[in-house]
């Protein structure tokens, strides 16, 4: 009971030695807007939709659901993780060493790995039967 | 009675369980605890307090440090995102608040998630150079990461028995974890596969996601602040340039170009280990500081100064402590794998140090002041 305690009182210490340094050091007020706001664009956007689509795999015959599915959330990552480097905001003419690659044809090229892997993988499922 | 919500009943996947939670969590807590400490260290390097000297050895420490800060960074982001689908019912849990110990542990929860949330958004945003956000980067994500290690810490001391319970004993209920879990390790690593080559140059050719990509760039090696971005294409450019040590020396001494590569000159392969996560080597040919160092005449524990030609910006200088001007190892180069340094990497003259924030490698150098 006591190391709970102790533990409970080191993280509430730093949970304030880091708001307090976010109040005097940094700009609190866009800082809330992208601290919450990610929350809510998460809970209420992100995940519905990845519901969404569960749900429709779920309609998928039930030998092709969990390959499909393990496709979908490689993807969607790899997705996720490029898109601000497919979309390039951060390019600059004068330092074409930033982002010097082709993301979106990169990103399409993953994407098709991923479809090939998943698409080997039914097809050995269905001739193991 | 406690009502349920219908919404609950709705979460038909099993997966949605303690088990899947706490093996996931698990994984989590070592990967925040690596961001954690592997930031500490980036944060300190660049602001080190009083009583700390950083060692100017392993030449390659802050390259693996910040390498497995960023990279470790990104293949967090789809472990976070399974876990909390995995706990995304809790959500609805009813009623919301069942007493203020509950409310307390609930905005507990909301802190952890919010700062996991921010620090994976804005690290992502940061490397992809995408300023996206109102306020200044490091400041943000560096005592945000403290708000999330606490409550974390937090997060941890409460479920310990909970994780402890699930995971020690085999599961007899048939649910396919493992193919779940087998699959968010595999989207990790397929991140983790396609970015880690911006550091680990041996998979630069896989880097297809990497911001940057070793060996492209002015002279093979990418470039953090241009030039132009820094405003020094005139002064740089100046062929009466000169380079002035300076301060608590016995002699001050002034050189121009021909002088500085009249002295002996040295090559070393030595990394810009950037706080984005790449890395690159290259072979950079100079003047040890420490023999103009000791031209000049300084005392063994002098701090050292160099200053560049920027007009501002918070790394137109940086300090040098002893361990790291002591070294052979530091330059002040002139030359970058075999050619001129490119205006872009700091021509004329620019320090190249082991084992130091790329940031802290001043380019444009005028002065080297001794404190």
């Amino acid at each position: 009971m006591k190391t709970r305690i102790a533990l409970y009182a080191v993280g509430g210490s730093l949970i304030l030695l880091g708001l307090r340094g976010i109040v005097t050091e940094s700009e609190p007020r866009s800082w809330v807007v992208w601290f919450a706001g990610a929350v809510l664009l998460h809970d209420f956007v992100l995940v519905p939709a990845v519901l969404v689509i569960g749900v429709l795999t779920a309609w998928l015959p039930v030998a092709c659901r969990t390959p499909v599915r393990a496709a979908l959330i490689v993807a969607g990552a790899l997705t996720l993780v490029a898109s601000p480097m497919v979309l390039s905001t951060g390019q600059r003419p004068d330092n074409p060493s930033i982002l010097p690659l082709s993301y979106g044809r990169s990103l399409v090229i993953l994407l098709a790995l991923v479809v090939a892997v998943t698409a080997i993988w039914l097809l050995r499922k269905r001739t193991q039967k | 009675m406690v009502r349920q919500p219908s919404v609950l009943g709705r979460f038909s996947s099993r997966l949605h369980d303690e088990r899947t939670a706490s093996w996931l969590g698990i994984w989590l807590g070592v990967s925040f605890g690596v961001a954690f400490l592997t930031g500490l260290i980036s944060h300190f390097m660049q602001q080190p307090p009083d009583w700390l000297r950083w060692p100017s050895r392993p030449v390659n420490l802050y390259r693996v440090t910040q390498g497995l800060h960023v990279i470790g960074g990104l293949a967090t982001i789809p472990l976070l995102l399974a876990k909390m689908w995995t706990v995304y019912p809790k959500l609805f849990q009813w009623p919301p608040l069942r007493s203020a110990r509950h409310a307390v542990e609930r905005g507990l929860i909301f802190l952890l998630v919010a700062a996991a949330l921010f620090q994976m958004v804005t690290g992502l945003l940061n490397i992809a150079y995408w300023y996206a956000f109102p306020f200044f980067f490091t400041v943000a994500h560096y005592w945000t990461s403290y708000i999330l290690i606490g409550a974390l810490i937090i997060h941890v001391v409460n479920e310990w028995a909970k994780v402890q319970r699930t995971v020690m004993k085999r599961p007899e209920d048939g649910v396919d974890r493992r193919a779940f879990l087998f699959t968010v390790a595999a989207a990790s690593g397929a991140v983790m596969l396609t970015t880690v080559g911006e550091t680990f140059s041996p998979l630069a050719r896989l880097a297809v996601l990497a911001p940057r990509r070793p060996g492209v760039g002015p002279a093979r090696l990418p470039v953090n602040t241009s030039a132009v971005a820094a405003g020094v294409t005139t002064t740089a450019r100046k062929p009466d340039w000169t380079l002035t040590v300076t301060g608590q020396v016995e002699r001050e001494l002034t050189f121009t170009m021909a002088e500085l590569r009249a002295l002996p000159q040295h090559t070393e392969r030595l990394p810009i280990s950037c706080v984005e996560g790449w890395s690159a080597s290259g072979d950079w040919t100079g003047v040890r500081l420490r023999d103009l160092l000791r031209m000049a005449g300084v005392a063994a524990d002098a701090q050292v100064r160099v200053e560049s030609l920027q007009r501002g910006g918070p790394y137109r200088k940086s300090w040098v402590d002893p361990p790291h001007w002591r070294d052979p190892l530091t330059l002040l180069a002139l030359d970058l794998n075999g050619a001129p340094l490119d205006l872009d990497h700091g021509s004329p003259c620019r320090l190249i140090a082991p084992n130091r924030p790329g940031v802290l490698q001043t380019k444009w150098l005028h002065t080297v002041v001794v404190a």
